[in-house]
């Protein structure tokens, strides 16, 4: 390949990478500024194929150039997030597969052809591949949160001392936090309300009535406890509100209390049933196992939160 | 084993604008922008500074126009107002931080 062919081949893969509007302006001065560096490289002789090709290799590879011509862009996914990105994408996909892998494989058999390479081939095509719509889903709301970072632009909010305040998450809103105490006061009375619906609100529907009995047994042994729970989470509550922040104590009572709970609820749900009716019966065991699902969550995080602390060097 | 190219090559890179706006305070082509930092001792590869004439163009610092004097049309290049200002605090700024390098020097030789 002759030198200019071999200049022209390269200018085109390098203007390629940039916006349309750019390429012939860039990529004539560009052609014209290698063509004069070949020239001056080979001084009086006349330049050959390999000359030229020590110039385009030092010049660098077409897309990095073209990278260079480009003005800092905006970041979809910022170097610091990168490995927390990787992982969040990575155990997604990775639950997904364990899951519908572990549905494909307990279902029962549905005829002859139906052995465990045939199941793996349907589970890869549907939910195996499927499972990268998460991924995806990451990089699509990143693209979306950059976009916006990126035309806030200077209206972003300026780093001040108060907004390094914040970074204290022990410290706690006492209206906000008084809001969740009056949530949670709320929730028990709807829940002492929902137990006496028959004896407090006597006209209401009979259906609405009948979905509201309680099993006696479960009233009789282990909804007591949950009193029990509940008033030691609001004086641990309300010891957080006076202190105004969370104390590594407040955190260790916190994760003891979540263990209680979880405690608590499994042993609701698997000990019998709940309400006399089945379909009101299963439908709270099913939100009593979210929210000791909850309860692990505040745990995890909460004991990582307590964790969390810079250790000494060893000396 | 250290390596002393790249530290260098960092170290260059933080005058490289400077070394630049200071040799296009007369207008100047790629080409001839390029041989005339290589002959003050200031090599810059080609790839680093056909790019970054674009970037400061397109932050205003510089202007350029087409032009052909004898021989094939050229983009030439010169310092804009704000280049040409940019120009004088960052050599006042290289004027001082010098200054600060040369006394931090010395006394560490002593």
């Amino acid at each position: 390949m002759k030198p200019d062919a071999l200049i022209q081949a390269y200018v085109a893969e390098v203007v390629r990478h940039l916006p349309r509007k750019q390429r012939a302006d860039v990529g004539f001065e560009l052609h014209s500024l290698l063509t004069e560096e070949l020239r001056g490289r080979a001084g009086d002789s006349e330049p050959d194929t390999e000359a030229t090709l020590e110039l385009l290799a030092s010049f660098g590879r077409p897309a990095e150039v073209a990278d260079r011509y480009r003005p800092t862009g905006f970041t979809i996914i910022r170097p610091a997030d990168a490995p927390r990105f990787a992982w969040v994408s990575l155990v997604g996909v990775g639950v997904q597969w364990v899951i519908t892998l572990i549905a494909t494989y307990t279902a029962p058999a549905t005829g002859a052809g139906d052995d465990w390479l045939s199941r793996l081939g349907t589970w890869w095509l549907s939910a195996g591949l499927g499972a990268f719509w998460w991924p995806g889903l990451l990089v699509s709301l990143s693209i979306v949160a950059a976009v916006i970072a990126a035309r806030r632009g200077a209206d972003a909010p300026e780093w001040t001392p108060r907004a390094a305040a914040m970074l204290d998450r022990d410290s706690i809103r006492r209206p906000l936090y008084v809001l969740a105490i009056a949530g949670a006061l709320v929730g028990i009375a709807a829940l002492v309300a929902a137990i006496n619906l028959a004896r407090w609100w006597p006209g209401l529907p009979q259906p609405l009535l009948d979905a509201f009995v309680i099993d006696e047994d479960f009233l009789a042994t282990r909804a007591p406890w949950a009193l029990v729970l509940w008033a030691a989470s609001l004086a641990s509550m309300i010891a957080v509100l006076v202190a105004g922040r969370w104390t590594r104590t407040t955190r260790l009572l916190g994760i003891v209390g979540d263990v209680l709970w979880v405690v608590l609820l499994t042993w609701w749900v698997a000990a019998g049933p709940i309400f006399v009716q089945p379909y009101a019966d299963s439908v709270t065991k099913g939100c009593l196992l979210l929210v000791a699902g909850l309860c692990v969550l505040d745990l995890v995080i909460t004991a990582r939160h307590v964790r969390q602390g810079i250790p000494e060097p060893a000396v | 084993m250290v390596d002393l190219a790249k530290h260098e090559q960092d170290l260059r890179k933080g005058v490289l604008v400077l070394a630049v706006l200071s040799q296009l305070r007369e207008e100047q082509y790629g080409y001839s922008l390029r041989q005339a930092l290589v002959e003050r001792g200031m090599p810059i590869e080609e790839g680093t500074l056909y790019p970054l004439l674009r970037r400061l163009e397109a932050q205003g610092l510089l202007a350029s126009q087409w032009r052909a004097e004898n021989g094939p049309p050229r983009r030439y290049y010169s310092l804009s107002a704000s280049g040409a200002e940019l120009y004088r605090e960052l050599s006042a700024s290289w004027g001082s931080l010098a200054h600060v390098m040369s006394q931090l020097l010395n006394g560490e030789k002593q």
